[in-house]
């Protein structure tokens, strides 16, 4: 049986390729397994409650245009970013590479801690929040902790992509009358674009569940900075765990979706 | 048409030292020398595409060192002809036209007339990464001529094709060079390459050209030793000229336990080429040629190399000899038997130690 490009020849080459595949039946099972048990638990009465409530579909909103304006300021960033990273040497080009790595391992809490040590406690943040701009406790700080946490999603994979993109096609486009930004626009860009779209794909899903960072920063006030992964807290931390079972799954759902979509329509050759 | 003047640049560890190049209008160039000589990174500099140390490029007249690759109106293909996977054949080809604001009837014409000129009309809405290694060259071509450049820089254009089509294309090559009369410089490393392409040659090796001039000239007449071997000359012996006549008998060169006269010679120890072409092999018995040196040797080793058969031999110093099949079938070719051998005078060549 031809698994992708690859024959099969042999009981030896089944065994190996049943052998790869069980960790990912393993995995994928795992996963669904933990899904059905959330399912099988609630209530499903409570989910049409839920479903129906005001305050979910304000913070069903206030997720997706929160993490899509993510999305969008990270590819911003990310594009020129990557570029830079990838085909320029610099003083301190190291620094600022591991600079972008940094959110990606630092513990989320600590994002939303530091974020908050800066808009009240340092001069220029104090100064950014009294010039209109806020950003402590109001919608606009969830996407600032969103994108400080999953930005480096998208410029690390912007930067890998750019990193494959032969300098040579650059050069030639160069030479057949580009400027530097024409050659970037009309080669580098198109080809790196599956690479970019993987990395948006990351970078929303990250931004998308994101909590810890956001219940310090710009806390859960219902109908204000209130998000589906910060309704699940708050629903269970009064005791209603079938409803913040139902946002879960919602939240899963629309996740799921978002993802399949994506892969199906936005970029076939997508690869995360 | 193309003219460097002591381009000097360092890329790495790599420095290229004061490199000179004359190519004239509507000359074939090729540009040889080892993988990791530097040729690569000359065509880069003349494109613009490396900052110089020192030196200037002119192209048509014009010096163009500080000008951007843009105005330089140089036609570049670079190695594995990098094409633009994400664009068809007709988008790669019409890339330039557009990036130069040629207006979209004109560069239509334009395509079509290249596409025609290199019989590739057919590809042309076919995507880049089902072609062929011949389609993608040719593709290749017609993106950097259709911009109608000064000159047309092609960096090894057949290296990823098989012996076949390598040759159909440098026929290929030469075809449209002709045709559009576009000064050339072709980079390669292989020598039958050049054979088949090239008015003039250049051997570079570790950023110093070695030698310019006509692949005969590189061939009879190498100015040291690597261009010798690089010529895949076989014969470089070690000799010293012993004695110099006042008479037309010119020198009397040793070369191991032999001595024989030749017209001229430099002074003192020298390095003595030999093509080993040129070596005609005799039966012990024959009369021996007048006017040529002869001298008896023993058959060490004989290789059939099927166009050609490859005879070492032993003359108190190692030779090596090619025969032609036909000429071989008159000689008794076997280890251990005693031939004499005789070389013209003209046929070899002296470089100074």
């Amino acid at each position: 049986m031809p698994v992708g490009d690859t024959p099969v020849r042999g009981w030896r080459s089944i065994l190996f390729i049943a052998f790869m595949s069980l960790f990912v039946v393993l995995f994928v099972t795992f996963a669904l397994l933990l899904i059905a048990a959330d399912a099988l638990y609630i209530d499903w009465a409570s989910v049409l409650k839920v479903m129906r409530s005001g305050y979910i579909g304000h913070a069903l909103w206030m997720s997706l245009w929160t993490s899509a304006t993510t999305v969008v300021l990270s590819v911003i960033f990310a594009i020129p970013m990557g570029y830079v990273l990838s085909r320029y040497r610099f003083p301190g080009h190291i620094i600022a590479d591991s600079i972008v790595d940094l959110p990606i391992v630092f513990p989320p809490l600590v994002v939303g801690l530091t974020l908050l040590v800066f808009f009240t406690q340092t001069p220029i943040g104090r100064w950014i929040e009294r010039s209109g701009i806020e950003f402590v406790f109001q919608p606009k700080g969830i996407v600032l902790c969103q994108f400080v946490v999953a930005a480096s999603f998208a410029i690390r994979a912007a930067k890998s992509t750019f990193d494959e993109v032969d300098r040579r096609l650059e050069n030639v486009a160069l030479t057949l009358g580009c400027t530097q930004w024409g050659s970037f626009r009309r080669v580098s860009l198109p080809l790196a674009r599956n690479g970019i779209i993987a990395g948006a794909i990351l970078t929303w899903a990250r931004a998308f569940g994101l909590f810890g960072p956001l219940m310090i920063f710009v806390g859960s006030f219902r109908g204000r900075t209130e998000v589906l992964s910060t309704t699940i807290y708050l629903e269970q931390s009064v005791g209603h765990i079938e409803e913040a079972l139902a946002v879960a799954l919602l939240l899963v759902a629309i996740a799921l979706f978002c993802l399949i979509t994506i892969r199906l329509v936005g970029g076939r050759s997508v690869r995360l | 048409m193309i003219r460097a003047e002591n381009i000097t640049f360092r890329a790495g560890a790599f420095k290229l030292q004061r490199a000179c190049l004359d190519v004239r209008r509507g000359e074939y160039f090729v540009l040889l020398g080892p993988p990791g000589s530097g040729k690569t990174l000359f065509l880069e500099a003349l494109c613009g595409l490396r900052r110089l140390d020192t030196g200037r490029f002119f192209i048509d007249g014009r010096e163009v060192t500080a000008l951007e690759p843009r105005d330089r109106f140089v036609g570049y293909v670079p190695q594995d002809y990098a094409l633009f996977t994400h664009l068809t054949v007709e988008g790669n080809i019409r890339f330039g036209l557009k990036a130069q604001g040629i207006d979209w009837e004109e560069a239509t014409r334009r395509v079509d007339e290249v596409a025609d000129q290199l019989g590739i009309r057919h590809l042309l809405q076919r995507r880049i990464p089902g072609l062929s290694g011949g389609e993608r060259q040719r593709v290749a071509l017609a993106r950097a001529l259709v911009v109608r450049p000064k000159v047309l820089l092609l960096d090894e254009p057949v290296s990823a094709l098989d012996e076949s089509t390598r040759e159909a294309i440098c026929g290929e090559l030469r075809r449209v060079h002709k045709q559009f009369e576009v000064a050339t410089i072709h980079v390669s490393h292989h020598l039958e390459e050049a054979f088949s392409v090239a008015d003039r040659a250049g051997l570079l090796r570790n950023g110093v050209f070695q030698q310019i001039g006509t692949l005969a000239e590189l061939l009879q007449k190498p100015v040291n030793t690597f261009v010798a071997g690089f010529m895949r000359c076989q014969n470089i012996l070690s000799a010293r000229v012993v004695d110099r006549h006042d008479t037309a008998a010119g020198v009397t060169v040793a070369v191991g336990r032999l001595r024989f006269d030749l017209p001229d010679a430099p002074r003192g120890d020298v390095q003595m080429v030999i093509r080993p072409e040129r070596i005609r092999l005799l039966r012990k018995e024959q009369d021996r040629p007048t006017g040529s040196i002869c001298f008896p040797a023993g058959i060490r080793n004989v290789t059939d190399r099927g166009v050609y058969l490859r005879i070492e031999l032993d003359a108190s110093f190692p030779l090596v000899a090619h025969l032609s099949p036909e000429s071989a079938a008159e000689l008794p070719l076997h280890p251990g038997t005693d031939l004499t051998i005789a070389i013209r005078p003209e046929c070899v060549h002296f470089i100074g130690c």
